[in-house]
């Protein structure tokens, strides 16, 4: 059989296993063993488990349950709340300080917690009410919470970050520190919108009551006294010095990255026993149990993409992949677009990471090969695989914020979420003229990228 | 026979209680033995040869073994998009469907793990570090949880179908 023939009966095979609604894990491992069977050395089979085995046994990789503890013990607990509160009272005064409040209460929730949709219900569950009591149309309080919430995987530490780094071989503490400068520009863009958004509906709001409409809760303006601003501070100091801490252990020196999962982890714990008094069985199992649920899917899902990116090697079938798209003469921007649109279509079935660990082996050596700085590259893809957790079909954000307010339409929220994909893509377009944005900060601190 | 495969049921969803539980102290181990050598690192300037290994073991563990559990709840997530758009009967067909290719692969998976966990006990088989732990520690780890996750979605797929898991 032709190696073209080969890889289309592979890819078909994979595609109608994958849709006919099996779990992830278990469709990429049966492709890969029955290819095995049908077009390996019969002995092959004979080591997938110890390939699995040997793929998954990396630290940095098994970092990733301790992560999601991490966010577990934070998500669960009213870190969220408070962090969100003071926030919103230190902002005030701004117009649509509100809604600023929750961009920068997501974002910061997302570095500590680093998951999506984790921050979204941690800070969307206190913050869509509120903002919906001030007279903030629910799609807005939809978007920004959903938006804001894909900051998670951007910031550091970030999943989908740690798999890249693990499939391109590239340095996990330069990925996270790539991440930043991204992640604050998304900030600002954020806030920015949010800001002309709030000014818009004001005035729309102000129109209305001008001509004789009763008066809306969006022009209410609220004061807080320095007292109340102060007051606020302790309870939100802990976790800023969580976050800092691990970043000063890990660029620093003290510790690797994985080691900062388990060190964040404990000292995650150890913050809201103290703070929340949360350190009894009861309050603690039901966030070991929600980490144990999500990890072992998340493992699962990877080794196997792993062993299925394994098979796919043997085979010749990435190796050709990457030969065909170089075949293709895109021209080095040509050969970027083409592979970041088809990130976005598989972003419309598949999780972040299934995409990273399938698609590395193909994507990465033609793109090496035109030159372009793999860090960089690794930023760039994790926003365009965010912009797949906010749209339609999958958009796990939209479904967790559809839980937080049930009686916002599905309509509503796509549409309140759309232009912040809209700001996403234009974002990494920017990226694309000034590669520094991200790789600014990791040079500066580690030394510029050795050139192999 | 009901009352039979509900007594599995039963005794499988304990199992899997157990499951989570190990689980989770592997978790939090996994989490003290790292930030352990952080310490031990930044205070004594002790060398930490085994604390990585040592956490890999845990989370492989942790893995593995809660497999089941996670079935138990049909945690494990597959694309939905076109399931819904099918008829009742052929959706009821392609469940049962997936459940049985699910099973055997985990099946096959479970056998291969038990043969690699024998030829490291065996062969006294240990990892190339220089702590160099015996192999079949992991491997144990990896048959016990995938038999058990085998187990759970033969149950599921062939036991009562009053108890079809809360995921669905």
């Amino acid at each position: 059989m032709s190696i073209t023939m080969l890889g289309l009966l592979f890819a078909a095979v994979t595609l109608l296993v994958m849709f006919s609604g099996m779990p992830i894990s278990f469709a990429l491992g049966t492709v890969a063993v029955v290819f095995m069977f049908f077009f390996m050395p019969y002995s092959s089979l004979d080591t997938v488990t110890q390939n699995v085995y040997e793929e998954m046994a990396s630290i940095t990789l098994l970092s990733i349950p301790l992560f999601i503890m991490k966010g577990a013990a934070i998500g669960r607990s009213r870190a969220g709340q408070d962090l969100y509160e003071a926030l919103h009272v230190w902002l005030g005064k701004i117009p649509g300080g509100l809604g600023v409040a929750n961009v920068l209460a997501c974002a910061l929730f997302a570095a500590m917690a680093g998951s999506s949709p984790a921050t979204c219900s941690a800070i969307g569950s206190a913050g869509i009410p509120e903002m919906r009591k001030r007279g903030y149309s629910p799609g807005l309080a939809a978007g920004i919470i959903a938006a804001g919430g894909t900051l998670g995987i951007l910031l550091p530490p970030s999943i989908t970050m740690i798999l890249y780094s693990v499939a391109a071989e590239q340095s996990l503490g330069r990925l996270f520190l790539a991440g930043i400068g991204p992640g604050l520009m998304l900030v600002a863009f954020f806030s920015m919108y949010t800001v002309y958004r709030f000014r818009k509906e004001y005035k729309s709001a102000l129109e209305s009551v001008n001509v004789g409409a009763p008066s809306h809760p969006i022009l209410e303006r609220h004061t807080y006294t320095m007292q109340q601003k102060m007051s606020s501070l302790p309870r939100v100091m802990p976790f800023l010095i969580l976050l800092i801490g691990v970043m000063i252990a890990l660029y620093g020196g003290y510790a690797t990255p994985s080691e900062t999962a388990g060190l964040g982890a404990i000292l995650a714990f150890a913050l809201i026993a103290g703070i929340y008094k949360m350190w009894r069985m009861k309050d603690l199992a039901p966030l070991l149990n929600a980490t144990i649920k999500e990890s072992t899917m998340l493992m699962f899902i990877i080794g196997m993409s792993l062993l299925f990116s394994n098979v796919m090697s043997h085979l010749h079938l990435s190796q050709s992949a990457a030969q065909a798209i170089v075949d293709l003469g895109f021209g080095r921007w040509g050969l970027l677009a083409a592979i970041l649109i088809l990130v976005i279509i598989l972003g419309f079935f598949l999780p972040p990471v299934s995409i990273i660990l399938m698609t590395a082996p193909i994507f990465l050596p033609p793109l090496r090969a035109a030159g372009f700085d793999l860090v960089w590259f690794g930023v760039v893809m994790t926003i365009v695989m965010e912009t797949g957790l906010i749209h339609p079909p999958v958009g796990l954000n939209i479904f967790v914020i559809k839980n937080i307010a049930p009686d916002i339409s599905l309509n509503e929220i796509i549409y309140g979420v759309f232009p912040f994909v809209v700001i996403m893509i234009l974002s990494v377009v920017l990226l694309c003229f000034v590669p520094e944005i991200a790789t600014g900060l990791s040079d500066l601190v580690m030394g510029p990228m050795q050139v192999h | 026979m009901t009352q039979l495969s509900h007594a599995a049921d039963r005794l499988m969803s304990g199992i899997n209680k157990l499951m989570v539980l190990v689980g989770s102290l592997a978790l939090v181990a996994a989490s003290f033995i790292l930030s352990y050598s952080v310490a031990s690192r930044a205070f004594f300037g002790a060398t930490t040869d085994w604390q990585d290994e040592a956490a890999v073991f845990c989370l492989v563990g942790a893995t593995f073994l809660c497999g089941g559990f996670v079935q138990e709840i049909r945690g494990h997530v597959g694309i939905s998009a076109v399931a819904g758009m099918l008829p009742k009967k052929v959706n009821q067909l392609r469940i049962i469907l997936i459940d049985i290719i699910s099973c055997a692969f985990c099946a096959f998976f479970a056998w291969k793990s038990w043969t690699l966990f024998h030829e490291a006990w065996v062969d006294g088989q240990v990892t190339s570090s220089s702590w160099a732990p015996p192999l079949w520690i992991p491997y144990i780890m990896m048959s016990i949880g995938m038999t058990l996750l085998a187990i759970q979605i033969l149950l599921q797929a062939f036991g009562s179908p009053s108890n079809p898991g809360k995921g669905e």
